[in-house]
């Protein structure tokens, strides 16, 4: 099924259309043909560029672009999910209840809380000695 | 026996909320507890898969292991249910077992909030489909922002821990940031 199309004219720097005749040349294929296909590319790429997609959710958090545009470039299910963050985060939640203030540690935790560290122990790997 | 109100948690949520308390390395926060406040704040409710989920995280020597081992130390805070029987199969959605028991557990009990870190995938939409009251659905940053602003958690300290879990969990930075700037920016 064809798509409408719209018709677009945009000025560029003559050696870059001058490059693109030439390889429109030797693919045989027409100038707006290889428009469209180094536009498509260039679209999907962006699509799953982090940094563009960082200010894509920037700019729809912040209101600037719609859900509509959104879903045009990231498709339905992120888009959906995007748009149901964001309608969460005005949500306030139960508010929390304490009646004495937090509990201590000892109260809480049944025995020491663990400590994890990625280093190992200083002094055991140097030399070997370790058991 | 109290005025707390009932929350459903995943296993996720209380692996995640005891990471930075056995973190010891420098780029873990410090001064506070976050799996405390949320289990000493809220009516906290889990299926017994949870327990068996967090027993799968254990025994090994890695920062999630030592998480798993703290929120064991603090499962007399938590209450259990047994949900083997109730879920009809196939799953709905493509939730994992342990997920579509929450979810089950929280339509159950009229919980008061769902909490989830599965705001990065489309797990996301799915719980959303899959509560009776998507209203309750909420994240652990956002409850953490209000532990914050309800004086629970120093701000500063939540503000600490949110860079920690979007640098070290990935978690969706620009979500967190419009949270900050909701929640935390008087």
């Amino acid at each position: 099924m064809a798509e409408e199309k719209t018709r677009v004219d945009f000025n560029a720097p003559r050696s870059l259309v001058e490059r693109a005749d030439s390889v429109v040349e030797i693919l045989d294929i027409s100038r707006t043909r290889l428009l469209i296909d180094a536009l498509e590319d260039e679209l999907e790429e962006l699509a799953t560029d982090e940094e563009f997609r960082r200010r894509l959710s920037d700019a729809y958090y912040d209101g600037r672009i719609g859900y509509d545009t959104v879903e045009a470039v990231l498709g339905r299910e992120e888009a959906l999910r995007m748009k149901l963050l964001r309608e969460s985060i005005d949500r306030t939640p139960p508010e929390p209840h304490l009646e004495d203030g937090l509990p201590s540690d000892d109260a809480f935790y049944d025995g020491d809380i663990p400590e994890w560290t990625d280093a190992p122990p200083s002094e055991s790997s140097d030399d070997g000695s370790h058991a | 026996m109290s005025e707390k109100s009932v929350a459903v948690v995943d296993t996720n949520v209380l692996l995640n909320l005891a990471l930075p308390v056995v973190d010891s390395r420098p780029k873990a926060p410090s001064g506070a507890d976050p799996l405390k406040a949320l289990l000493a704040a809220y009516d906290v409710h889990v299926p017994e898969s949870v327990l068996g989920e967090l027993t799968d995280a254990t025994g090994s020597d890695d920062l999630l292991s030592a998480a798993a081992d703290l929120v064991f130390q603090a499962a007399h805070n938590l209450t259990t249910h047994d949900v083997d029987n109730q879920l009809d199969d196939p799953l709905e959605y493509s939730l994992d077992r342990g997920e579509s028991e929450c979810i089950w557990l929280a339509n159950e009990l009229g919980a008061n909030f769902f909490l989830t870190d599965e705001f990065n995938s489309t797990n996301y939409l799915f719980i959303n489909l899959a509560l009776e009251d998507r209203n309750i659905l909420f994240t652990t940053p956002h409850i953490l922002c209000t532990l914050a602003t309800q004086e629970i958690l120093p701000v500063e300290y939540v503000s600490a821990v949110l860079t920690y879990y979007v640098k070290t969990k990935g978690w969706d930075a620009q979500y967190v940031a419009q949270l900050r700037q909701h929640h935390l920016s008087e």
